[in-house]
């Protein structure tokens, strides 16, 4: 483990009943990468995020976030999902520092952090509007500065761009890379779409099912920032192909 | 709220109780409607007037049955509903009672309450309270148990405590369901205080000023008597109406007023 490594996994494994959700497995991630998780439903990499993010006890093996042992325990990285879940009560400010509020208090520090977070971002004339009044796309953003607000060093997205159209799909996917190099913070990022995982990535792990598991761990050493000019470079297609391979290989066996 | 919307707010509903008060007024002068079977409508309102000294105490005992009752009945309510939500062994025990309470014929209830309570307000209110109470719970049960999961388990991953979770996230997601009950008891509660008047007065109350005026043939104060327990009624729904209003304004407007937004001014992105 070297210094330079956030997030270490030693044999976790998980099984729900005679199924092995996750077979015992090691992974390292280092600290300000972006890391995709690929994979056919079952493979276990939700099962993965439930581990890391403390909602699920691993049935053995060691998880340590920045040199501190977090098995079991809640409250320690930013977490996103496919649905904004905002809340409809609460303004776009409101949102933003809805983790503080689940915490105890909302500080000014935190108001100014959301406030600061929301003009950088393009919703600064949002920020006393509720959800109900914003966009798909913009309310997404909302949801990435909430998980951006619990100051977590580790992000777990999964799917966030999900429901959303081509379109502005790839315009959050080009936020995100930008909100990602800002904010230097380290992204593990579900998704299914492998286009997506491969522009976005630093590295790509391929899972797949019965047991769960991770066969292939890539690295992306295409230049960044990345733009629509990657998407059809050469050495991107290179890359999707081995993705694509790896995953329907494993689906035909 | 455009202008125009505001004027259709306001306008439509006076425009269908003249609607409605004229065709009363010409029903019973038209159609020849004996003075002791309906009055005309503003006989009716001249009764209340002008009986007012004696209808005025009357009239402020049932308000009083009818909010303190309510009161009562909307906040054990809310807490039977919590509870419900929260102990899923009370859904199995409370639950059989709490449908046996509603099954028990209103009027039925008034001579044990009256020999428990004798004959003051508080059977009333004890009426009133046992059929508000019931829409509530069942209300906020069920906007309890609709909270989105994924919100919860949000919450989790955030580290938030139960408590946390259920005051920040799960009381106000329920609000709107909590008022649906709300509203649907205060239609019910003034109802609630005239059975207890009429099952558990020895003296003066509105219900008994109404039945002594149909004894005596007077139509006038009869009518006059519904129309006062009918504006304590409509009056009591409009306060429930207004204090959600005011209690969820993401339901109708897309920005914060500036006392809601807990944050000093926002300004301009330059």
């Amino acid at each position: 483990m070297s210094n330079s490594t956030l997030l270490d996994l030693r044999g976790v494994s998980k099984t729900f009943g005679t199924t092995t959700a996750l077979s015992p497995m090691d992974l390292e991630i280092e600290r300000g990468s972006f890391v995709s998780i690929v994979g056919p439903s079952g493979c276990g990499k939700s099962t993965l995020f439930n581990v890391l993010s403390g909602l699920l006890r691993p049935d053995g093996g060691t998880i340590t976030l920045e040199g501190k042992d977090v098995i079991g325990a809640t409250g320690h990285v930013g977490y996103m999902l496919q649905k904004d879940l905002l809340v409809p009560w609460r303004t776009v400010l409101g949102n933003i520092t809805l983790g503080a509020r689940l915490k105890g208090k909302v500080t000014p520090e935190n108001r100014e952090q959301a406030t600061g977070f929301a003009e950088k971002y393009g919703l600064g004339e949002f920020l006393n509007h509720y959800p109900s009044a914003l966009s798909g796309g913009m309310r997404q953003r909302v949801a990435l500065m909430r998980t951006l607000a619990t100051n977590h060093q580790l992000l777990l997205l999964d799917e966030p761009f999900g429901a959303l159209d081509a379109q502005t799909r790839f315009e959050m996917q080009q936020w995100l890379l930008q909100v990602w190099r800002d904010t230097e913070r380290t992204v593990l990022f579900i998704t299914h779409d492998v286009d997506e995982a491969v522009f976005l990535s630093d590295r790509v792990l391929v899972m797949s099912p019965r047991p769960g598991r991770v066969v292939d761990d890539l690295r992306v050493d295409l230049p960044r920032p990345r733009t629509l000019d990657t998407l059809v470079s050469p050495a991107f297609t290179e890359l999707k192909a081995r993705v694509l391979h790896q995953l329907h290989r494993e689906r035909a066996v | 709220m455009t202008k125009k919307k505001l004027l259709v707010n306001i306008f439509g509903p006076i425009l269908s109780v003249v609607v409605l008060i004229s065709i009363w007024q010409s029903i019973v002068t038209w159609g020849h409607v004996a003075s002791y079977i309906a009055p005309k409508p503003f006989d009716a309102v001249r009764s209340v007037t002008s009986n007012w000294s004696t209808l005025a105490p009357l009239t402020w005992w049932t308000i009083k049955e009818t909010v303190y009752g309510y009161l009562a009945g909307a906040l054990l309510g809310a807490f039977l509903g919590v509870i419900l939500s929260k102990i899923p062994l009370m859904q199995r025990v409370l639950y059989p009672l709490l449908i046996l309470t509603q099954a028990i014929p209103i009027i039925a209830l008034a001579p044990p309450l009256v020999m428990i309570l004798g004959f003051g307000v508080m059977p009333k209110v004890v009426i009133v309270a046992w059929i508000v109470f019931f829409p509530v719970t069942v209300s906020v049960l069920d906007g309890l148990n609709h909270v989105d999961k994924d919100l919860l388990t949000l919450a989790k991953v955030f580290g938030a405590n139960p408590l946390r979770r259920f005051v920040v996230l799960e009381m106000p997601a329920a609000v709107t369901q909590l008022f649906s009950g709300l509203k649907i008891g205060a239609t019910y509660a003034v109802t609630g205080a005239i059975i207890g008047e009429l099952a558990a007065s020895s003296g003066s109350s509105l219900a008994l000023y109404q039945r002594s005026a149909s004894g005596s043939l007077d139509a006038a104060g009869v009518y006059g008597t519904t129309l006062i327990m009918t504006a304590i009624g409509i009056v009591w729904f409009l306060l429930v109406v207004g204090v959600e209003f005011l209690a969820t304004p993401w339901q109708r407007r897309s920005t914060a007023r500036r006392w809601r937004r807990g944050a000093k001014p926002v300004l301009p992105n330059n």
